[in-house]
This record gives structure tokens, sequence and C-alpha cells, in this order.
């Protein structure tokens, strides 16, 4: 049966007449082939258009019809309407083309257009034929409606979503709802208050039962189609329970400041915070970002930034308690720590980093040790045993101890403190400092038994016979390691371990006056500067790389240099030169650097020929210590690697004997205290699980990483780092401290300079103080998935940054504020507590202004910036004059610097008269300029607006106190994203784009989702009201309709050609394609595609294909289009 | 002879370049008229034979307009399309067609002005480099 085919063609008006000649068209199609009726008309989108349609279909035994009109985005299922309403199938019988949009709108040339309007509409012809029909599907739609930003606009759709009766989830960035209105202080013209009006909204979308709130939180990602969305919500930590009642107390005690966004950075909050005593919910909310690097890099994993924190605000004692929540020894470790958080402090990208290890030590230095409150330990039946009362020991018996068990110290030595005590001299570490830390242990419980060695006569066995149930080993390295040279053992070659051992044992160990230490450690410089003490006269240092190599901390190395101790460097000995049994010299050769080594110092290579003789009456090598593991020998089943250190797991520290754990440099090897206690913490978890018969692994290690930190602001005043007083080096003559540490006005001033990396800082004074237990720092963000049918988008808008326009001083002033921070500053809740104060040089409030300037259009109406008006910032100006003549009286001068006036809504014109009468100066004129350069005394300490009065066309120069910028409504900043994830195309202005300008204005590209206040564009509260209901009643439309019509157009496979090869699976995005086992073909699963045809495209049989947009139908269409060329113009 | 019009058929995206082209026409970005649009739902749904199909036809040009990477209204056709269009132009180059007369561009649906550009770009391009073999033959 031949096709009879109906062409009908649209004028839109003179949209595509004026472009195309539609009757030439009109009477080209008619020829074409299986057309019997081509028709135009002016609107056939019209009433009396498509009755031209339904009705030539019954005349005309139509069977297939094409429209030529607009773009089929707009009006395809209108004339599907039309074709279904004369007896057709909408899809069999149908296509539409678009000659405006694709044609006539965007053709500069008649003939063009003309002949493209042909080939367009012939290719349409040459298609329809090929259609299939097909019945668009029905599905339920879910009535749920979310809502994204509760800004006014979100809230009052909220609000009317709640009201009829559907559930509505209301997802907000912010800690709280409220949104911009919020921050105001009135609203024009009415004058009523922001709080009054909108605080009530708050807490009714609070309140509603309907309404779920989802503060603080983020839509991820969407997916699904209208009426069947799934959308998934982060719901970021507030690391504040529900429970917060929302009292404060936890915001008074925080330490850490941080600018109040609420405010418009004009104040400060704490890092624990609610954005306004309204808020809501009224949860308090807690500012956290990755912890700091300082915090990472402590091999102890102290709170480098709590303690920090509280020593800022005095909290000696609170610090000290948080230093020793990880770190057992403060003052010790504040003394001889590497401080490798020093090294990447942050602070040090501004000026220097913090003076951190100084700190710590001020914390330890300023409390009462003897009267240290002790926690309440549970007490436990077990008995640990711990060998040595170094760093790492002392640090295991501290931690088991809190956890109650029974812990006993066996030092070999006369006194406690392993290396710390007897391989640190006194003038760096006094033994008072280590003996009220390890006596704080004792209070504890921990027993120490001195004098005590385990070894032969007392072996790790007998211990267990002894009834401890675990060991931790941690006997240190205390061997000095051999220089390996002639002449080794003459007598007067002392190792350093045990040079430095008799220095603080107390005996005062015979030197010659010439004394060489060979070396370049912290050993060397401890015994260089122990020699001099005890009286040398000359003390040199023999290092064999130069003085970027060595080891030893570099202010050590300058206190040596200090006191009068010399550096001799690419120096290596090579023989110990003795005469009568006793050291006389040393011969050396001298080095230089070759290529770099496995620890990445450049080698030291002999230069050949190069010897030489250095005098010397004692030699002190230190040269490095090794571990003494003697006193493990013939204990069964201990590993010892090698090097002579015990060998242990590197998470658990475990050894290869049961109950038996290690740790600190016997371990490891000569390495620094701090690692020694980080080592003795893990190894007091270990057996605290062991003796529990819990998992030894679960959970670690532990480490916090991750980059995300604070800003360092560049405004940040510089401020060099605080210095310890030292004891000048004509007064170190005897042992005692050379450090003398902060001075008590430094220390907090130190604390402050701390840029807040994590901004919170986890000292858990908030805990302390929350009586609620609303508190978890260890809260984790939550994801949760919605299911919702429509989707509201009410994101708001940005202010411009009006920091650019240098030419108005924004940022440079302290009196340049923007708009929204001028409402902060009439704010009863904001900076000054509503008072219009100005502000001096470093940002404090000081006095009144008496003459203000109002500048309107700042970076609206400018083609620099934003060529749109902003709607909104005309009245607020005048607003503004009026709050300003209110509050601070008739004689303060309000000017006014104005393009034009738009005072176009309900009440504005008269709100205009209003101000006018009381006084306010109108210029019309934008502002050019504002300057601080007086030209005369009137001018003096004034900000100066520059500008020309268009209506006298004179220049003005007018000196006032304050200036507001009218800054510009401008798009989100991530306004791009959120269009992306919700489908919504961005018009040129950078807001988001309505589906139509005047007949869809709050519908976008993607259907169900819709969108309401300033995200669309700059607009008012009334008009932002106004739309967000008309969301709301769209999306209700939706929801109480409860069904929406879905395309057909999805993929089928043909069995009869598909040979089961099921490369379409792989390909499908949605899992809609499944295999039938009995027949070997693949299926599409139909309530499960979309119709994207990436089956179809790939199918390599050809089976799969998408339903109206088969390879015939696609085929037709591309002949169709290209005929012309074949054929020639006639065709 | 009257200067070279070269023909282009675009295969645009119904989700961002068909809505793009729409956008350009409610903007009244003028462009060349030398494209015509046949537009699918996905520019993954498009099947080489249809690229192939509109050279062998006389087609001077064709453009495959789809989302850009991420944004897929289908998770991920566009990136499929990507990976056909870059065998096809190997294809295309056997046969000697430059591989140049075949685009593969991204083009969001607010980007109305980034079509309009596209189009006046590629009509140059094409201008440049000819007639294809085919319309060669057509037209002789």
């Amino acid at each position: 049966m031949g096709e009879r085919i109906g062409v009908y063609i649209c004028h839109c008006g003179t949209n595509i007449a004026g472009k195309v000649r539609v009757s030439e068209v009109r009477d080209y199609v008619a020829t074409l082939k299986d057309v019997v009726v081509a028709r135009d008309y002016l609107f056939m989108c019209s009433d009396p258009g498509q009755e031209l349609i339904e009705k030539d279909i019954p005349e005309h035994r139509l069977t297939r019809v094409v429209v030529a009109s607009c773009s089929p985005r707009m009006h395809e299922i209108t004339f599907r309407g039309a074709v279904k309403r004369g007896g057709l199938n909408p899809f069999r019988s149908f296509h539409m083309v678009c000659i405006r949009e694709h044609c006539s709108w965007v053709t500069q040339d008649e003939d063009e257009a003309t002949a493209k309007a042909k080939d367009l509409i012939r290719a349409a012809v040459n298609r329809v034929r090929f259609h299939k029909p097909l019945e668009t599907v029905e599905y339920p739609v879910n009535p749920n409606v979310l809502i994204v930003g509760g800004g006014i606009a979100g809230m009052q759709a909220a609000l009317d979503v709640a009201k009829a009766g559907y559930k509505a989830y209301l997802v907000e960035r912010q800690p709280t709802i409220g949104g911009h209105m919020l921050q105001f202080d009135k609203t024009f013209p009415t004058l009523d208050c922001a709080s009054c009006i909108g605080t009530p909204k708050m807490v009714s979308v609070a309140q509603s039962p309907n309404i779920e709130l989802l503060t603080y939180s983020e839509v991820e990602e969407v997916s699904g189609f209208i009426g069947n969305y799934r959308v998934r919500v982060r719901k970021k930590a507030r690391y504040v329970k529900p429970e917060c009642t929302g009292c404060g107390e936890c915001s008074n005690v925080c330490p850490i400041a941080r600018p109040n966004e609420w405010d418009e950075r004009l104040g400060q909050r704490k890092a624990i915070y609610r954005s306004f005593p309204q808020a809501v919910p009224v949860t308090f909310v807690i500012e956290k970002k990755d912890r700091g690097p300082c915090v990472q890099a402590c091999p102890a994993g102290t709170n480098v930034q709590g303690y920090v924190a509280l020593i800022g605000q005095g909290k000696n004692q609170e610090a000290l308690r948080l230093i020793m929540e990880k770190l057992p020894l403060p003052g010790t470790l504040g003394r001889i720590c590497p401080a490798p958080c020093e090294k990447v402090c942050r602070r040090g990208d501004l000026d220097e980093p913090l003076a951190i290890r100084e700190l710590k030590r001020y914390a330890a230095d300023q409390v009462d040790w003897e009267n240290l409150p002790v926690p309440a330990i549970e007490p436990k039946k077990q008995r640990v045993a711990i060998v040595g009362s170094g760093p790492a020991g002392l640090s295991a018996a501290y931690f088991l101890a809190l956890e109650g068990y029974r812990v006993t110290i066996f030092e070999a030595l006369p006194v406690a403190g392993g290396m710390l005590r007897v391989g640190i001299p006194d003038y760096r570490l006094p033994p008072e400092v280590l003996e009220r830390e390890i006596g704080y242990l004792r209070r504890l419980g921990v027993e120490i038994k001195l004098d005590s060695p385990i070894g032969a006569g007392h072996t790790l066995d007998d211990l267990f016979e002894e009834g401890y149930q675990a060991v931790y080993l941690a006997t240190g390295a205390h061997r000095s390691a051999k220089l390996g040279i002639p002449g080794e053992e003459t007598t007067g070659v002392i190792p350093a371990t045990s040079f430095l051992k008799e220095v603080n044992l107390g005996s005062r160990p015979q030197i010659g006056p010439e004394v060489v230490v060979i070396g370049g450690g912290n050993v060397a410089v401890d015994a260089a500067r122990s020699a001099m003490r005890l009286g040398a006269s000359s003390v040199s240092i023999l290092y064999r790389r130069t003085r970027a190599e060595m080891p030893a901390y570099p202010e050590e190395i300058e206190a040596a240099i200090e006191e009068g101790v010399r550096l001799e460097f690419l120096v290596a000995p090579v023989e110990v030169i003795a005469q009568d049994g006793k050291v006389k010299g040393l011969r050396c050769v001298r080095m230089e650097l070759g290529e770099p080594d496995a620890t990445g110092r450049r080698r030291p290579v002999p230069i050949p020929g190069s010897e030489f003789q250095v005098k010397a009456d004692t030699v002190i090598s230190a040269i490095g210590q090794v571990p003494d593991t003697r006193f493990l020998e013939g204990i069964k089943g201990l590993q010892v690697s090698g090097r002579g250190t015990v060998v242990v797991d590197p998470v658990t520290y475990e050894t290869t004997k049961k109950g038996v754990f290690a740790g600190g440099d016997l371990v490891t090897g000569p390495a620094t205290a701090v690692e020694a206690v980080a080592a003795g913490r893990e190894a007091a978890i270990s057996i605290h699980r062991y003796l529990r018969g819990l998992d030894l692994r679960e959970g670690r290690p532990s480490k916090p990483s991750g980059q995300n930190w604070s800003e360092v602001s560049p405004e940040i005043p510089r401020r060099p780092r605080a210095k310890a007083i030292t004891l000048p080096p004509d007064k170190r003559k005897d042992f005692s401290e050379v450090n003398l540490g902060l001075p008590r006005e430094d220390a907090s001033a130190e604390a402050q300079r701390c840029v807040s990396c994590g901004v919170c800082s986890e000292c858990m004074e908030c805990v302390s103080v929350c009586k609620a237990k609303a508190i978890d720092h260890k809260m984790e963000d939550e994801v949760v998935e919605l299911e919702v049918g429509s989707i509201i988008v009410a994101t708001g808008y940005d202010l411009m940054d009006p920091t650019p326009m240098t030419q108005f001083g924004y940022g440079k002033y302290p009196n340049v504020f923007t708009s929204l921070e001028f409402e902060r500053l009439n704010n009863a809740t904001g900076p000054t507590g509503g008072k219009i104060l100005m502000r001096d040089q470093n940002g404090a409030f000081t006095r009144p202004p008496e003459s203000v300037a109002i500048l309107h259009c700042i970076g609206s109406r400018d083609v620099n910036y934003h060529e749109y008006c902003s709607r909104v910032c005309c009245m607020y100006a005048l607003k503004f004059a009026h709050l300003i003549k209110d509050k601070l009286g008739h004689e303060t001068q309000v000017y006014n610097f104005y393009i034009d006036l738009r005072c176009f809504g309900k009440g504005y014109e008269e709100f205009l008269k209003r101000v006018q009468d009381e006084g306010v100066m109108m210029i019309r004129g934008k502002a050019a300029r504002v300057t601080d350069e007086a030209l005369d005394d009137s001018e003096k300490g004034k900000l100066i607006v520059v500008a020309e009065d268009t209506l006298l066309g004179k220049l003005l120069r007018v000196p006032v106190d304050m200036v507001i910028l009218c800054a510009a409504m401008e798009k989100r900043k991530d306004a791009e994203q959120v269009a992306r994830t919700f489908g919504i195309s961005i018009g040129r202005d950078g807001f988001f784009l309505e589906e139509h300008p005047k007949l869809e204005p709050v519908s976008t590209a993607t259907s169900g989702v819709f969108i309401a206040g300033a995200c669309q564009g700059p607009k008012d509260i009334p008009d932002t009201v106004a739309q967000a209901k008309a969301a709301a009643s769209e999306a209700l439309a939706l929801s109480s309709y409860g069904r929406v019509s879905v395309s057909p157009t999805i993929a089928e496979i043909d069995p009869y050609i598909c040979v089961g090869c099921q490369v379409c699976r792989g390909l499908c995005a949605y899992s809609a394609i499944e295999f039938d086992e009995t027949r070997n073909v693949s299926v599409v699963n139909e309530a499960v595609c979309k119709g994207c045809g990436s089956c179809a495209a790939h199918c390599p049989s050809g089976a799969a294909k998408v339903k109206h947009f088969t390879d015939k139908q696609l085929f037709a269409e591309i002949d169709g289009l290209l005929e012309r060329l074949r054929f020639g113009e006639a065709a | 002879m009257a200067e070279f019009e070269p023909v282009i058929v675009a295969f645009v995206c119904n989700w961002c370049t068909f809505t793009a082209a729409d956008l350009a026409g409610t903007s009244r970005l003028l462009h060349p008229p030398n494209v015509r649009l046949i537009r699918v739902m996905c520019s993954g749904m498009v099947d080489p034979k249809y690229v192939l199909k509109a050279f062998l036809e006389g087609a001077d040009g064709v453009l495959i307009g789809g989302c850009w990477p991420g944004d897929c209204h289908y998770i991920n056709g566009n990136l499929k399309a990507r990976r056909r269009v870059a065998l096809l132009k190997e294809i295309l180059r056997r046969f000697g067609f430059e591989e140049d007369r075949l685009w593969l561009r991204w083009i969001a649906a607010s980007e109305g002005n980034v079509f309009a550009e596209t189009i006046k770009e590629m009509v140059e391009k094409i201008k440049a480099l000819g007639p294809s073999q085919v319309r060669q033959k057509l037209v002789a």
C-alpha cells in the first residue's frame, strides 16, 4: 500500500517566515514522493493549526505526518497529540523538523535558509515512512520532593510541599538553613526585620513532620528520571550530635578562632560554632580538616596543634594532659626531641616555624609535678615486666600502668632513664627533669628495680616463672661501635658511651688537655662539650664529611662552637699513635665527597697521600652504638638479627617468642627518644591486647594523613619565632642546664603564631565542658540515598567580590564595605551587635561614621564584569540610607551614587520618595573611584568618592567616613558543577537557565528538575518566594497526578539475528541486558533500559537496535539530507 | 564556478549538542547553513556505519556532538563514541578520506556559543580541505 504523507510548515509568525520562503518550501515539498498534502500556517502549534492536521488525516487518508516548525524539544509532544487525535500512532506516523532554532534564527541569507529548510524537510519525509508504531509507557511517580538549598526559596518550597501532604527533603550545604535573607537586617520596602519574618519559616521547616532536614549536607549524585530519581547525599560530619542543646559552653572554651563566614568575615568565630544564635538546627558544628602536618610528623602522634592551642590560652596543665595522652616524658622530650614537627610546620611558609619543642617544654615546666593529678585507674591483676628504663621502657610502662597493669621495670644501672640519663649530658637534660617525670610514673604504680640486670643470673624465662605474663625488652643500644683502626685499644681511647655514662653518673673521668672526638652525631657533640666542661684545654671534633651532612642538631653544633669546640671536616682517623702505652696522637687522612650512598649523603673518599698527624691525649670515639644482646644468650625462640637487633613484627612489636615484645634502640639500632616512646606505646597496646586475648593487628598501624588543611592567609602579620633564653657561653663551666626555656611572656604569644592547619585542634576542651555529651570527634561523613519524584534546585547566589575593582579600594581601606558586610553591621546578631561603626586599621570597630556614600552598580551593568542589572541594589541602597539616618541621626550625611534608579515593585517608588524626603543625597553618576588622597584639609582622614554628577555635568569629590559597595549578585562559584549534577543548563549570565524565559520560568532542560530563587537570576525576596511557590506547584503536580509518561524509544534485540556474543552486555551502563541461556540470545530488560543505544551502535550482527532510531530510519534521513548532492538542486 | 560550499552532517546528542543548537538559535547566534543536524539520543548511539553512509552519500564532513566526559546523560555513552571515532578515523584514512573530515566535539547544553563557533570553525576547515572524493565524483 502506498504512503500518503502530509507536511505542515509553520511560519511561527515571522520567526520562520521572515527568513525561510515558506510558500516556496511548501510547493517544493508537495513535489516529493508520496506527499499528498503540503500546507503552511501562521502558527501551527495554535488550536487552528493543530486542527488542520487532525482534519486532514481522515480527509486525505494520511498515513504519515511531518511538521516543520520550532525545535522538537519545544512542541514534539504537542504535535504527537494532534496526530493521535487524528487517529494515527504518534510515533509511527509523525516526525518533526526544526526550521526555526536550527535554520531561520541562525542563518543570515534568505536563499540559504530556504534551501536548508527544504533539505531538512526532505530528510524527514524520507525518514517518517520507516517509523514503527510505539506506545508511550507510564511510570508511577514517587511523590517525595527533594529541595536543594535552604534559603528563603528552598524553605518556602519545602513548606508548600509539606503542606500538600507530601514528603520534602531539604538539603542545605551550610550548618544552618536561612540563607542570605537571614544575614540581612531589614527588608525593603516595608522595613520588616528579616529575622522576624525569616526565623519563623526556619522553625516551621524544622517542626514540620513532612520535612526531613539535611543540613551540612551536599548532593553528590543524581540518577534516574522524572518521577523516579535516586539522589545520593553526603551528610558531612558535624562532630556534634543532635543531643546538643545549643548552650554554647563549648564555643567559650574552644581555643581556635576563625573568620566568621556568616558575618562576612568581619568578626571571628570558634572552630566549634553556630552561624548565629537562631540557627536551625541549633546544633553546633566543628570545622575540622585533616590533622596538621605537625601531628602527622610526630612519631609518637602527639596532638601538637592541640597542646599548642591550649598553651596559647595559658592552659598549661590541660596542654600537658593532652601531650601525655601520647607522650609520657614531656619535659624530657621538650628538651632533646629532634622535633620533626617543626620541620613541616606551615607557619614556616609565612615566616618561621613555631618553636614547638620549646612550647612543650614550657608546658611541662609550668606544672607542679608533685601534685599533678593521677587519673582514675582500674587496677588489673596481670603483671608485666619491662627490661630497661629508657624512653621505650618508660613509655610502655606508662601506658600499661594507665590500663591498670602491675608493671615492674628491671634496670641494670643504678639510675633509671637509660640513655636519657646516662647518654645525654646534664647540661642538656638535667636529671631532676627526668626524675620528676619518672616520679610521676611511680605515682601511677610503676615499680622500678635498679641494679637489676636481666641476663645470666636472672633470665628472661625466670621472669615468666616469677608470674609476669608479658615481658617488654627495651635495653637500648649502649655499646659503642669500634673505630676499626690500629691502636684502638690504647689507653686514652674511650668509647663515647662509656665516657658520657661516667660523666652522667657523677664521676669525672680522667682526660688529657688535648681531646679529639671522632664522629658527627649528637653523641660526638655531647662528648666534646662535656670534655670542655671537664677542663680540657682543647677539644676538636673530627668528622669525615662536611657540616651539612652532620647528623647532630644544628643548635648543638652552634653551642659547641660557642663553647670553644673546634670542628674539623673531611678528616678520618687512620691510626692511633701511642707512646708508652698511652695515646699521643692520631694519624688522619683528608677526605673528599664522592657519589651519594644508600642514605643519600655523599660518600667520603680518602684523598691519597693526604695523611697528617693530630696531637691528642684523649680520643673519644663516637661513631655510633649497637644494641647489646648478650643478655639474651641461651633464650630459646627469640630471634636476633645479623645486625644484633631483636627481630619483631613491625606493627605489633611481638618478638618471635610468645609473650615477649621488644622496642626502642634494641630493635631499630640507635634512633631518637621520641621514636622509642612511640614504640613503647605501640608495644603497650599490643601487650594490653595480648593479655585480653584480642586481635593484635586490628586497626593498626593508624597514622593520620591527608593535606586538606586550612589556608595560611598571606595577610597574617609576620612575627619572628620566639627564642629560648640560654646561658651565656662564658658561664657554661659546669653541667648546669644551658637552655633555660621560653620566657613566660613569650610562650603564649609563640603558641598563638600557630596557623591551625587542622582548624579544630582536638584539644578536647569542648568535650570536657559539654554536659549533654553531644560532642563526638570521631564522627564520620554519612552518605544517604533518597528516592524522590522531582527536585527543586534553589541554591541562591554569591555576592561578587569587589577586590579586583581596585579603584573602589575594597580590601585596602578598612571602611569600604560590601553591601552584605553592611547588612551584618546592621544586624543585632552581627559583629557590632547592630551598631553601624567604622573600623580602624586593625579591623577593630570604633565609632559611628558622620557621612556615608553608597555606590550603586558595582560589577552590575558593567561590560567589564556583568552586563545584567542585579535588580535589588537600588532598593537595598535606599534601605541602607534610611537605616543610617534612622540609627545615626539626621545629621549623618548619606550620598547615593546611582546610574538609574529602578524602583519597579509594589511600594518601591513610594519608598524612594520617603527616603528622599528624609534628606538622603541622590547623585546621578556612577562613582569612578574611592581614594584617601586628600587635596585639602576638608578631605584629610576621609575617603573621597570621585564621581561625575551627570545631571549637573560636574566632577565631584565627596569626602565621607564610610563607603558601601552595592556589589553584583552573581552565580554561585560552583554553579557549573551543580548544573551538571542536576542536568540544568546555564545561561550566558552564568545563572541557571529556565526552559522558557516567559512560559516555563521554573522548569529546566531535565524533566522533573525545577529551579527557584536567585540561582535562576538576581531577584528580590518577593520574587524569590513567588518562584519557589511556582516550583513547588510544578513538583506537586507530578506528586499528585502520580504518573508520568516515558518515551518508548528503548533498545530491542532481534532474537532471530542475535548470535549470543554478549558484547552488548558489557557495554550496557545500566546492566539492562540479560542473557537467555536456552535460546542463546541477549534480551533487553525494558524496565531498566534507558535507550542510549550503546548496544545498537556496536552489535556486530545488527540484532540490537533502538526503537525510533533504527538503521533504516537513520539511513533514510541521511539519504534525504544528501539527496541534493546526488541529483542536483532539481531533486 | 561558485565557491565550494561543504555539506556537513552532524549527529548530535539530544541532551547536549542538540539543545546547544537550540540555544544558539534562541540566542540568534548566526552560523553557516552548511550543517544538517540528525538528532540522536546519545553520541554513543552513533553507529560507525552512519558516519560511513554520510561520507558515501557525499557529505564533506561529519560532526558528532556529545556531552562532556563525566556529563553523559547515559553515564558513559560519550566515551564509547570517543573510542569509535578513534577507530573510524583510522578506517577513513585507509579509504582515502582525510581524517579531519570527522569531528567529535563535546558541547554542553549551555554552550550555544560553542556550538555556533564549532560550526563556523568546521565549515572553514572543510572548505580548506575541499570537496570530499565522493562529492567530487557525484558532481562530475
